[in-house]
């Protein structure tokens, strides 16, 4: 059966696992830093909010395959961790949407 | 904890770019460590929950708070974590290969990351308290507080068990085949990068 690949997998292909960390750290780096720009200039959007989103969820998984070493790991103990950083995600997302709503479903009093 | 051991016993190492790959479906570090972990995530889901549920609840302190914050302090706290746990996790290859002179180094630098942390948040509390922000300020500021001096304590006990791991090390107790228990640390390490990496897009950017 021919194996499928990601883009990124394809590319760290032959690199050493040693190697591999450093092109992770960078890329940590720099979605910080994207965050910290946007913290410091955008306004309130949704765009602002999705970009976030995936940052959270970007950063969770590059944190949890390559430096937690789960991507060959425990499936179970994979599937636990990556779907923190889907659920996550989902939720800031959520609360930009339908703000009202959720307070009106979370209200202790009607 | 099993791997399989390109540049062990079978494969010498000869060079410094022997590897060492860990074996498929193991459960890093032992299942104990993973209880805890997941008790650990379970708790700040909790405390995110909580942050959710007063955020759509009391919108206009979650737009004003984040402005009032040192977003240089959460920055640099983020920097010092992230690379913290990338030098945790070149360690842990290091140990692999059979290099624990070069694996206690690079957890000297998370160390010193952790200390780094830790300094810049206590001087970012100082900052805040000339502000004028308390923990009772509003729902934003408590929540913020919890959120993150708890944390903090996270960061200072993991530190000491990362120097466990060092004095572990220098004792000779983990080698490129043994190191169950320096790998249970890494990933208590890496959990507590985890949780700050939700925490500053929370705290910080989002409004």
């Amino acid at each position: 059966m021919k194996e499928h690949y990601s883009l990124p997998s394809r590319w760290l292909a032959g690199k050493s696992g040693y190697q591999v960390l450093d092109y992770v750290w960078w890329a940590l780096m720099a979605l910080t830093l994207a965050s910290a720009w946007l913290a410091e200039s955008a306004e309130p959007s949704l765009v602002v909010t999705l970009f976030v989103a995936v940052t959270i969820g970007l950063k969770g998984r590059l944190v949890v395959d390559r430096f937690m070493e789960l991507k060959n790991a425990h499936q179970g103990i994979r599937f636990a961790m990556n779907l923190y950083f889907y659920l996550l995600p989902l939720v800031v997302v959520l609360v930009y949407l339908f703000p009202e709503f959720l307070a009106d479903l979370t209200k202790l009093s009607r | 904890m099993s791997t399989v051991p390109i540049g062990s016993s079978d494969f010498p190492l000869q060079n410094s770019e022997a590897l060492a790959v860990p074996a498929d479906n193991r459960v890093p570090g032992n299942g104990a460590i993973w209880v805890g972990i997941f008790a650990e995530m379970s708790e700040f889901a909790l405390m995110f929950l909580v942050y959710f549920l007063a955020k759509v609840h009391y919108p206009e302190f979650f737009d004003q708070g984040p402005l009032q914050l040192n977003t240089t302090a959460g920055v640099l706290n983020t920097l010092a974590l992230l690379t913290s746990s990338y030098f945790v996790a070149k360690a842990m290859q290091s140990v692999r290969m059979g290099y624990n002179q070069r694996a206690i180094r690079w957890l000297w630098g998370t160390v010193a990351a952790a200390v780094f942390y830790l300094l810049v948040k206590a001087w970012e509390y100082q900052w805040n308290s000339q502000q004028g922000i308390e923990v009772d300020t509003n729902l934003f500021f408590t929540v913020y507080y919890y959120m993150t001096f708890n944390h903090f304590l996270h960061v200072f006990w993991g530190g000491g068990a990362i120097l466990w791991a060092i004095w572990r090390l220098k004792s000779g107790y983990y080698t490129a085949d043994s190191h169950e228990g320096m790998e249970a640390i890494a990933s208590y390490w890496h959990m507590i990068d985890l949780v700050w990496i939700i925490i500053f897009p929370l705290l910080y950017v989002l409004r």
